[in-house]
């Protein structure tokens, strides 16, 4: 049976939709519950709130939703749009789908931490509500920069025109790339969410502390999106370099093996980040003079947990230029 | 396209690496970063302390780091040696 | 999508070594010298009770790094003072530079960032000998156990790779975006809008996290 390049490209892009849609479902609906759970527990605590901490609820919710809302324009944008048809397009439109779908999970599970901490600390401070709500709308955007940088990606991928590549090596090399910012992405989302979550925390317990818990969360979140900036360099670093055909399979398996060092290679640090984020912006406010020592440590303790990322990125490196 | 034996047992040990590597650094990237996190509390409620809880941070950390370094060390070898 | 991978370089060969310089990275960064020196010049000029607004924002500067220095080193003199607070200024000036219309960003070049991470690495090592000896700095490598040994020089070695890299990914990545955005959308709004996300609010963050952490990473070689 021979497969006619544009049931293969048409094929390929459906898949990738699937990928793209599916697993960013899976980001905003288990960020979306964690929020309403959270909202929930506020208003049975204090039922005359319910109607600030529902707003608040409803606006994380639809920032939980944004990064859902890439991955469903990425994948309309595949069944709907007519591509090229070579080989070559279909496995950069199946990589585009893989890439936005794992790139919106991370972010869509994310947002839900600062929305759930804003609903609780609203029910329990209501005077804060401002400067909650405030925070949280700066973090909760933050925390989708990851699902931008993976949307770039997947546009990328689906749009520039790789056909006068040769196939063997560079098809791998547009997958890795694929699978490189879209997996660092989960851990960075993740982990900028929990740092966002902690901070508003904070400014729940002393809404005094808003101005230096807002700047600390942004430099924690900061330091919390390395992992995904390293996926990104990865990955353009591999679309942009053009290699020349070869007749074996080993610098294509090279290829992919570096796309997965990256990518599998920032989800633990990048979740571990945010969490000593987390852990640190939590104890912010309570005294004005222990907040430097808390920043250094917080900062220590990220750019260590990050180590394991540079290894990654290291072996993704040897892969893609000593091979 | 001939895909020779050879060939395939160099792209097995290739793809090994990088999936080597890239799991490895899930666990200890997790781990390090829940140590700072609780470090971070600790000091927050015992700032006097902060030297030693500091300094039990970072070794806590670096012994949390050892698998990370085989899963390294394993990538290294699977590229370069196999 | 040429100027994405384009790098303007001067070459040229002397006696048989052929020297490749990045014109642009080198031109670019000394402007930025030429501008934080005017800047230094004017701010500390004939300095008022009540200040204009460069010596405002002198002032800023030099309370806020003075403070963060003296929390971390906890030494009286201001010994470091320097170094940290010209390291925020240049880097801060440095991420924002692109902004301004066909000029490029030092620290889009991997160099740069690069050299400074080199920088802070030998500061902080120099300190660590300087404040507790050769024998008390090398015992440091083989704490706890002496197993650690090269644990403990690889995750130095990483230090200086994640922070360069961390700024380099950061920068760089912002400019791509802002290109590759550009060339698949034409609208006047969201150019600059990605610019000044990147450019202005990123580049901040990302000078004010090299910083920390060079001085973090020297004050933790004090102890």
């Amino acid at each position: 049976m021979a497969l006619e390049v544009e049931i293969l490209v048409k094929g390929a892009a459906y898949i990738g939709a699937g990928f793209s849609v599916g697993l960013g479902a899976v980001g905003a609906g288990i960020g979306e519950g964690y929020t309403a759970g959270f909202a929930t527990q506020a208003i049975s605590y204090q039922p005359e709130k319910t109607g600030d901490v529902l707003k608040n609820m409803l606006i994380g919710q639809a920032l939980a939703e944004s990064a859902g809302i890439f991955a469903l324009v990425i994948a309309m944008l595949l069944v709907l749009m007519d591509f090229g048809s070579t080989t070559m397009t279909a496995v950069a439109l199946a990589g585009a789908g893989i890439c936005m779908g794992f790139g919106a999970m991370g972010p869509g599970i994310g947002a839900g931490f600062p929305a759930g901490m804003a609903c609780e600390g609203i029910g329990r401070q209501p005077g804060a509500g401002g400067s909650i709500t405030n925070t949280m709308l700066i973090g909760s955007a933050i925390c989708q920069t990851s699902a931008i940088y993976s949307m770039v990606i997947a546009l990328m991928l689906m749009f520039l025109d790789f056909s006068s590549r040769a196939f063997n090596p560079n098809a791998a090399a547009l997958f890795g790339a694929a699978l490189s910012t879209g997996m660092a992405a989960i851990g960075s989302g993740i982990g900028e969410g929990m740092s966002a979550g902690g901070a508003i925390r904070t400014i729940a317990r002393q809404p005094d502390s808003t101005g230096r818990a807002t700047a600390n969360m942004l430099v924690a979140q900061a330091v919390a999106e390395t992992p995904a900036i390293f996926g990104l360099l990865i990955s353009l670093i591999m679309m942009f370099k053009v290699y020349p055909d070869s007749h074996t399979i080993i610098i294509a398996a090279s290829l992919l093996g570096a796309g997965f060092s990256m990518g599998l290679g920032g989800i633990g640090p990048g979740i571990g980040s945010g969490m000593a984020g987390e852990f640190a912006l939590d104890w912010f406010g309570r005294s004005e003079d222990t907040s430097g020592l808390l920043t250094r440590t917080m900062l220590v303790g990220q750019a260590i947990s990050q180590s394991t990322a540079i290894y990654a990125m290291v072996i993704a490196l040897v892969l893609i230029f000593v091979i | 396209m001939d895909i020779s034996g050879v060939d395939i047992i160099r792209a097995a040990s290739l793809l090994g690496a990088g999936l080597a590597m890239g799991f490895g650094a899930i666990g200890p990237g997790i781990g390090e970063g829940y140590a700072a996190g609780r470090a971070c509390e600790a000091i927050g409620r015992n700032p006097k302390e902060a030297g030693m809880l500091t300094r039990t941070m970072i070794l806590g950390q670096a012994i949390s780091e050892s698998t990370g370094i085989y899963a390294l060390v394993v990538a290294l070898l699977l590229i370069f040696v196999v | 999508m040429d100027e994405l991978t384009h790098i303007s370089q001067w070459i040229f060969t002397i006696g048989g070594l052929k020297i490749v310089l990045n014109s642009a990275t080198l031109i670019h960064t000394w402007l930025i010298m030429g501008v934080l020196i005017l800047f230094g010049l004017l701010a500390g000029r004939r300095t008022k009770f009540l200040p204009n607004p460069l010596q405002s924002i002198a002032e800023l500067l030099v309370t806020t790094f003075d403070n963060l220095v003296k929390d971390a080193t906890e030494l009286d003199d201001r010994r470091y003072f320097p170094l940290i607070c010209g390291l925020f200024m240049f880097l801060l000036l440095s991420n924002i530079w692109g902004i301004i219309p066909t000029f490029v960003e030092p620290t889009r070049d991997l160099n740069t960032p690069l050299g400074l991470g080199i920088l802070g690495f030998v500061v902080a090592h120099y300190t660590g000998i300087k404040f507790k000896g050769l024998k008390g700095y090398l015992s440091m490598y083989f704490e706890p156990i002496a197993f650690m040994l090269p644990l403990n020089i690889i995750s130095e070695l990483a230090k200086v790779v994640s922070i360069s890299f961390r700024l380099y990914g950061n920068i760089i990545g912002g400019s791509i975006i802002i290109i590759v955005v550009s060339s698949l959308v034409y609208s006047l709004v969201l150019p600059p809008l990605l610019n000044g996300f990147f450019g202005l609010f990123v580049g901040a963050i990302q000078a004010f996290v090299f910083t920390m952490l060079t001085l973090v990473y020297i004050s933790y070689q004090m102890k």
